[in-house]
C-alpha cells in the first residue's frame, strides 16, 4: 500500500461497485416502490449515523488496533447534547462541547492502548460497557425529547426538498477522512504504523500521540453522529445506538479495510455502506423478514472474503504451481492469498 | 316545455347521480393496505398479535403484512417504519420500542394521510391516532398485584423486576404497585423491597431472580412486568429449592409457565390475549379509515367477534380484559 | 550464563511466568471478594458463593471455549449463535419425541461441532480474518436459528423432565452445575497442558510461523480449536437450555461479548499463546461476583454497567502490567540481567 500517484480503485473496490448496481437492480425487482428518487435519498439516512462511525473507526483499524467502543461514546454524546438543549445553550456550543466529550472518551481509550499497551479489543471492550453506563447515569431513567429546532436541523432537513442534510454532512464528513487518510502526512503515517509499528517508530514517528489521535478523532465523529442522532430520532436516551456496533465493523472490513491495520481505503468503507445500506433498503421495501436479511448478510459477508479463496482454488485449478511457496499474481491483493506463511502472520486474533 | 323539464329533471338526477357515485368511491370501506411491525419479530406475543392483526384483516377485507428486525433496536424499528411508508399504506400499526424516537417518522407517516395505532406500548400522544392499551396501567398493576395474593395471601416481601429503567410501561407498573401498597388495604401486607432491571434478557432475568432471593432472605414474591423475566424466576425459584417458600407473578405467556402451575410451584400468573389484542387494534383502524369512528371521547365500535370498546383520553382504547391463569385455566389458553 | 544453561532454567521460569498469570486474577478476586464483603455482609454467605458459582458455570465453559480458540490467536464471536441454534435445535427434537434419553446431549455437542468446524474451515483454508469469518457466520448461525422456529419458543412443559432436574441437581448440598463446571474446566486445561496437540494450540498461537518451519499443521491445529469451542459451546447452550426454562431464538445472544470479558480479564491474551482456561473460568466468576454484589448493595442499574466495563479495564491493566513484568523478568535472567 503506498500513495498512489495515479488514483486506481483497488479490485476490492470494482467488486463492490459491481455489488452495489446488482443489489440496486435485485431491490427494483422486490418492490415497485424503490426506484423513486426521494425514497433513494431519504434512505440514506439510515446509514449515514453508522457510515461516520465506521470513518472513525477506519481511522483506527488502519493504525492497526480497533475500538467497539464508538457506539457508547456516541449515546454520551447524545445524553450530554440533551444536558445542553435542557438548559437552552445555543446548539454551537452544546455541539462543540459534546464533540469534544467524545473527543476526550476516545483520546482516554489511545491512552489506555497507547500508553499502558493494553490489547485494543479487550480495552475497548471494558469502555464499551464504562461509556454505555456513563450514559445512561448522565441521561437518567427516561429519555430527554425537547429539543428545539436548531438541536434537530442536522438530521431532520431537507435541501432542495429531497436531499437529506445528514447525506450532505456525511458526504463532507467522507471526503475530509478521505483526504486527511490517503493525502497528508498522519495518514500516510497511520498506515506505516498499522503495517509495521517498529519500523514506523524508527523512522520518527511518534507511535503513541498518533494512536492517540487516532482515537480521538473516532471519538470526534462519534460525537458528530450523537449529533445526527438526535436530529433523526428527536430522542436522547442511554441506550442510544446500543447495538449499532456490530453493523459498523461489517460496514468496515466490507469495505476491505485489512483487519490488522495497513490497508484499506475510505472509498472502500464508503462502497461498503452504500452496499449495506441497498441491500437493507430494498429487503425492508419487500417487508422481508428480520431473520432472513440477517441471513443475507451474514452470507454476503462470508461470500465477500471468501470470494479471493474462491478464485485462488479456480487459479490452482488450471495451473497447480510448481513450487508451493511461490507468491500469488501481484494483482491479488496479498494478505488474502493462500500462501502458507501469509495465512498466518496474523498480528492478533483481529 | 313539459318534455324539457322531465328530461332536464332526468339530467340532473343522472349528475346527481354520479357524483354520490363518485363520492362514495372516495369513502371506501374496504381493501385497505395496512402494516403492523412489534418490537422484535420472533417472540411469540408478538407473532400472535401479528396473527391475531391478520385475521381481523381478512374478515374485513384488508391487506395486511407484518414486518420488523428480529431484535429490539430503535434505529432499526424506525428505518422498518420509513420503509412501510415509502410503500403507502393506509395504515401502520405498531408497538413502539422508545416512545420518542418513532415520534418524527409517525408525524411524517399522518401527514401524508396514514393512520397510526400503537398496541402494547405506546408512542408519543401526538404522533399517532389511537393507542389500543392491553390494560390501562393501574389494571395492570391491581392484576400482578391480585396474582401475588393468590400466591401469597398474608402478604410479605415483594420484589419487581422490570425491562429497563428506560421501558415507560413497566416503571408506571412498579409506581403504581408501590402506591397501591401504600394506599390500597388490600394490598397493604406488601412491602416492597427492590426493583432490579434484566433487560427481557431470560439468563439475566434467572441470575436477576437467584441474586435477589439472596439480597433478601424474607422476599416473598418476585413480580415481573416482563414476560420474559417472569419464567424465568419462576425457574430459578424451584432450582434453587425455595419453591413454595418465594414465588414469582406478573406477566407471562401460559405456555411458558404451563409446568410452574402443573406442579404448583406457582399459583397464578397473568396475561391477556395477545391474539385479541393485534385484532381489536386492526379493527380499530380499519373503522377509522372507512369513516365509521372517529378518534374521540366516548365513541365506541365493534371489533368483530372481540367485544365493544370506547375510545378514551388521547385516543387510548383500552383492550382491558386481563387473564389470570391458574393451574386450571391454563390450558383453556390456546397460546 | 551460556545459552544452554538458560534453556534449562526457562523451562521452570516459563511454567512459574504461566501460574503468574492465574495468580494475578486470583488476586484480582479475592480483592473484589474483600471489598464485597466489606460492604455487604451477606456475601460471604456459603449459600451466596454457590449462587455465584451456579450464575458463572455456563458462562465459564464459554468462556473456556473462546480461550481455546484465542489461544491460537483467533477468536470467536459466533460462539452465542452456537449455542442458540444447538439449544433450539436440540429442544426442539425433544419436545417433539417424547422419552428422548440422555442422547440428546450428543445432538446438541455434534450440532456444536459441525458449526464450529464451518468456522474452522473458513478461518483456517480460506485464511479468512476470524473477525470477518465469525461475524458472518454469527448472523448465518442466528438467522437459520429463526428459520427454524418459525415463531414459536420451546417451553419447560416441553423439555425432557431429566434434562430441568439434572441441572438443579444437588450433591451434599452443593449445586451440581458448578462443580460439573469446574470439572469440565479442568479436564480442558489438563489436555491443553500433558498432550502434544494442547501444546501445539499454544505454539501456533504464540508464534504461528515459526510453528509452521518446526512442522506443525497449523491449518489442522486451527480447525481443531474452532471445532473444540463448537462442541463445548453446543454443549452450554444445552445447559442454559435447561437452567432457564424456556428456549428462545435469542438464547445467549451477546454471549460472545461476555465470553470475551471473562477470557480476557482471566488473562487470556488477545494476540495468542498466553493465558489459560482456568483464567478464562475465574473471569466468568469475577464477572458473575461483581453482578450478585452489586444487587445484594442495591447499586442502581445505571452504576451497574459503568462499573462492569471500568472492572474489564482494570483486569486487563493489572494482566498487561503484571505481563510485563514477567517478560522482562525473563528476559533480564536469560541474559543476565541485559534487557533485549
Amino acid at each position: 500500500m503506498s500513495a498512489r500517484a495515479i488514483w486506481r480503485p483497488t479490485a476490492w473496490e470494482a467488486m463492490l461497485v459491481v455489488l452495489i448496481f446488482a443489489a440496486a437492480a435485485w431491490s427494483a425487482t422486490l418492490s415497485p416502490y424503490y426506484l423513486q428518487i426521494d425514497q433513494l435519498l431519504y434512505s440514506t439516512r439510515n446509514f449515514v449515523i453508522p457510515g461516520l462511525l465506521a470513518f472513525g473507526l477506519m481511522v483506527v483499524v488502519t493504525t492497526g488496533e480497533i475500538d467497539i467502543s464508538v457506539a457508547s461514546t456516541l449515546a454520551v454524546a447524545s445524553v450530554a447534547l440533551s444536558k445542553f438543549a435542557a438548559v437552552g445553550a445555543p446548539i454551537a456550543v452544546a455541539a462543540l462541547l459534546a464533540v469534544a466529550l467524545a473527543a476526550t472518551l476516545g483520546a482516554l481509550n489511545g491512552f489506555f492502548v497507547a500508553r499502558l499497551g493494553l490489547p485494543s479489543l479487550a480495552v475497548t471492550l471494558g469502555t464499551m460497557g464504562a461509556y454505555r453506563g456513563l450514559a445512561f447515569i448522565i441521561g437518567g431513567g427516561m429519555g430527554y425529547t425537547s429539543f428545539n429546532d436548531p438541536y434537530l436541523y442536522v438530521g431532520t432537513e431537507l435541501w432542495f426538498g429531497v436531499v437529506p442534510a445528514s447525506l450532505i454532512l456525511f458526504a463532507v464528513v467522507a471526503a475530509g477522512v478521505g483526504f486527511l487518510m490517503h493525502k497528508t502526512t498522519f495518514g500516510r503515517r497511520c498506515f506505516a504504523v498499522g503495517m509495521n509499528k517498529t519500523a514506523a517508530w524508527i523512522s520518527g514517528v511518534n507511535v503513541d500521540r498518533l494512536k492517540i489521535t487516532a482515537y480521538a478523532l473516532a471519538g470526534v465523529l462519534a460525537g458528530v453522529a450523537g449529533l445526527v442522532w438526535i436530529g433523526q430520532y428527536g430522542s436522547a436516551r442511554g441506550d442510544n445506538a446500543d447495538g449499532m456496533i456490530l453493523f459498523v465493523v461489517t460496514a468496515v472490513v466490507l469495505g476491505g479495510v485489512d483487519i490488522n491495520g495497513g490497508r484499506g481505503t475510505v472509498l472502500g468503507v464508503v462502497l461498503a455502506l452504500l452496499l449495506l445500506g441497498t441491500l437493507r433498503n430494498g429487503m425492508g421495501l419487500a417487508n422481508i423478514a428480520g431473520p432472513t436479511q440477517t441471513v443475507v448478510f451474514g452470507a454476503l459477508l462470508l461470500i465477500g472474503v471468501l470470494r479471493p479463496f474462491v478464485a485462488g482454488l479456480a487459479q490452482r485449478w488450471r495451473t497447480p504451481p510448481s513450487d508451493p511457496f511461490s507468491r500469488r499474481d501481484d494483482t491479488e491483493q496479498t494478505s488474502e492469498s493462500n500462501s502458507i506463511t501469509n495465512n498466518i502472520t496474523r498480528r492478533s486474533a483481529l | 316545455m313539459k318534455i324539457h323539464t322531465k328530461s332536464l329533471a332526468a339530467l340532473s338526477f343522472g349528475v346527481a347521480l354520479g357524483l354520490l357515485a363518485s363520492a362514495s368511491a372516495d369513502a371506501k370501506d374496504s381493501g385497505f393496505k395496512l402494516m403492523m411491525t412489534p418490537k422484535w419479530t420472533g417472540f411469540p406475543y408478538f407473532e400472535a398479535a401479528g396473527k391475531g392483526g391478520k385475521a381481523a384483516a381478512d374478515e374485513l377485507g384488508d391487506t395486511f403484512v407484518y414486518a420488523g428486525a428480529d431484535h429490539a433496536d430503535v434505529s432499526l424499528q424506525v428505518e422498518t417504519l420509513e420503509n412501510f411508508i415509502a410503500q403507502k399504506p393506509d395504515g401502520i400499526l405498531l408497538a413502539a420500542i422508545d416512545l420518542n424516537a418513532v415520534a418524527p417518522v409517525l408525524t411524517k407517516a399522518r401527514k401524508s394521510g396514514i393512520v397510526v395505532t400503537t398496541f402494547d406500548a405506546d408512542a408519543a400522544t401526538q404522533a399517532r391516532d389511537i393507542f389500543v392499551n392491553q390494560m390501562s396501567y393501574e389494571q395492570a398493576a391491581k392484576t400482578m398485584l391480585d396474582c401475588a395474593l393468590l400466591d401469597a395471601p398474608d402478604g410479605g416481601e415483594i420484589a419487581f423486576v422490570a425491562a429497563s429503567p428506560t421501558s415507560p410501561n413497566h416503571m408506571a407498573h412498579i409506581r403504581i404497585m408501590t402506591e397501591l401498597t401504600k394506599t390500597n388495604p388490600k394490598y397493604e401486607k406488601f412491602k416492597v423491597v427492590d426493583t432490579q432491571f434484566a433487560g427481557d434478557d431470560d439468563a439475566k432475568s434467572y441470575d436477576v431472580a437467584v441474586n435477589l432471593m439472596q439480597a433478601h432472605p424474607n422476599l416473598k414474591v418476585i413480580i415481573s412486568s416482563s414476560a420474559v423475566s417472569a419464567p424465568a424466576a419462576a425457574r430459578a425459584i424451584v432450582a434453587t429449592g425455595k419453591a413454595g417458600k418465594v414465588f414469582a407473578t406478573g406477566f407471562a405467556l401460559p405456555s411458558a409457565i404451563k409446568s410452574y402451575l402443573d406442579d404448583g410451584s406457582e399459583k397464578a400468573f397473568a396475561l391477556w390475549n395477545p391474539w385479541e389484542l393485534g385484532y381489536v387494534a386492526t379493527y380499530a383502524t380499519h373503522l377509522i379509515l372507512a369513516g365509521k369512528l372517529k378518534v374521540k371521547p366516548g365513541e365506541t365500535f365493534t371489533a368483530g367477534k372481540a367485544g365493544t370498546y370506547t375510545v378514551g383520553k388521547d385516543g387510548e382504547i383500552v383492550y382491558g380484559k386481563p387473564m389470570i391463569f391458574t393451574k386450571d385455566t391454563v390450558d383453556k389458553a390456546g397460546f | 550464563m551460556s545459552a544452554f544453561e538458560g534453556k534449562q532454567t526457562r523451562v521452570g521460569v516459563g511454567e512459574f511466568a504461566l501460574r503468574m498469570r492465574v495468580t494475578g486474577v486470583l488476586a484480582f478476586i479475592v480483592l473484589l471478594g474483600a471489598v464485597f464483603a466489606m460492604l455487604s455482609p451477606r456475601f460471604l454467605n456459603p449459600q451466596n458463593l454457590a449462587i455465584i458459582a451456579s450464575n458463572a458455570a455456563i458462562l465459564a465453559i464459554v468462556a473456556a471455549a473462546q480461550a481455546v480458540v484465542l489461544l491460537t490467536r483467533n477468536l470467536d464471536v459466533s460462539v452465542g449463535s452456537i449455542m442458540g441454534f444447538a439449544a433450539y435445535l436440540t429442544a426442539d427434537y425433544a419436545a417433539r419425541h417424547h422419552g428422548a434419553g440422555v442422547a440428546i446431549i450428543g445432538l446438541a455437542m455434534v450440532l456444536g461441532t459441525l458449526l464450529g468446524v464451518v468456522n474452522g474451515l473458513i478461518v483456517a483454508y480460506a485464511a479468512v480474518s476470524p473477525l470477518i469469518a465469525t461475524l458472518g457466520t454469527m448472523s448465518l448461525y442466528r438467522g437459520a436459528t429463526y428459520l427454524y422456529a418459525h415463531g414459536r419458543d420451546v417451553t419447560s412443559n416441553e423439555l425432557p423432565h431429566w434434562m430441568l432436574s439434572a441441572v438443579d441437581f444437588r450433591i451434599v448440598g452443593l449445586p451440581a452445575l458448578p462443580l460439573l463446571s469446574a470439572l469440565v474446566v479442568v479436564l480442558i486445561a489438563l489436555f491443553l497442558r500433558r498432550f502434544a496437540f494442547g501444546r501445539q494450540i499454544y505454539a501456533v498461537g504464540s508464534n504461528p510461523e515459526a510453528a509452521v518451519y518446526y512442522g506443525l499443521r497449523v491449518k489442522r491445529v486451527t480447525l481443531f480449536a474452532y471445532a473444540f469451542s463448537g462442541l463445548l459451546c453446543g454443549f452450554a447452550g444445552l445447559l442454559y437450555a435447561a437452567r432457564v426454562g424456556t428456549v428462545t431464538v435469542v438464547l445467549a445472544s451477546g454471549w460472545e461479548l461476555s465470553s470475551l470479558a471473562a477470557a480476557v480479564i482471566g488473562g487470556v491474551s488477545v494476540a495468542g499463546g498466553s493465558g489459560t482456561v482456568i483464567g478464562a473460568a475465574l473471569g466468568a466468576l469475577i464477572l458473575a461476583s461483581i453482578d450478585n454484589g452489586l444487587v445484594l448493595l442495591s447499586v442502581q442499574e445505571f452504576w451497574r454497567m459503568f462499573i462492569q466495563g471500568t472492572a474489564i479495564v482494570a483486569a486487563v491493566a493489572v494482566d498487561t502490567l503484571i505481563g510485563a513484568q514477567i517478560r522482562a523478568s525473563l528476559v533480564s535472567r536469560r541474559f543476565g540481567g541485559v534487557r533485549a
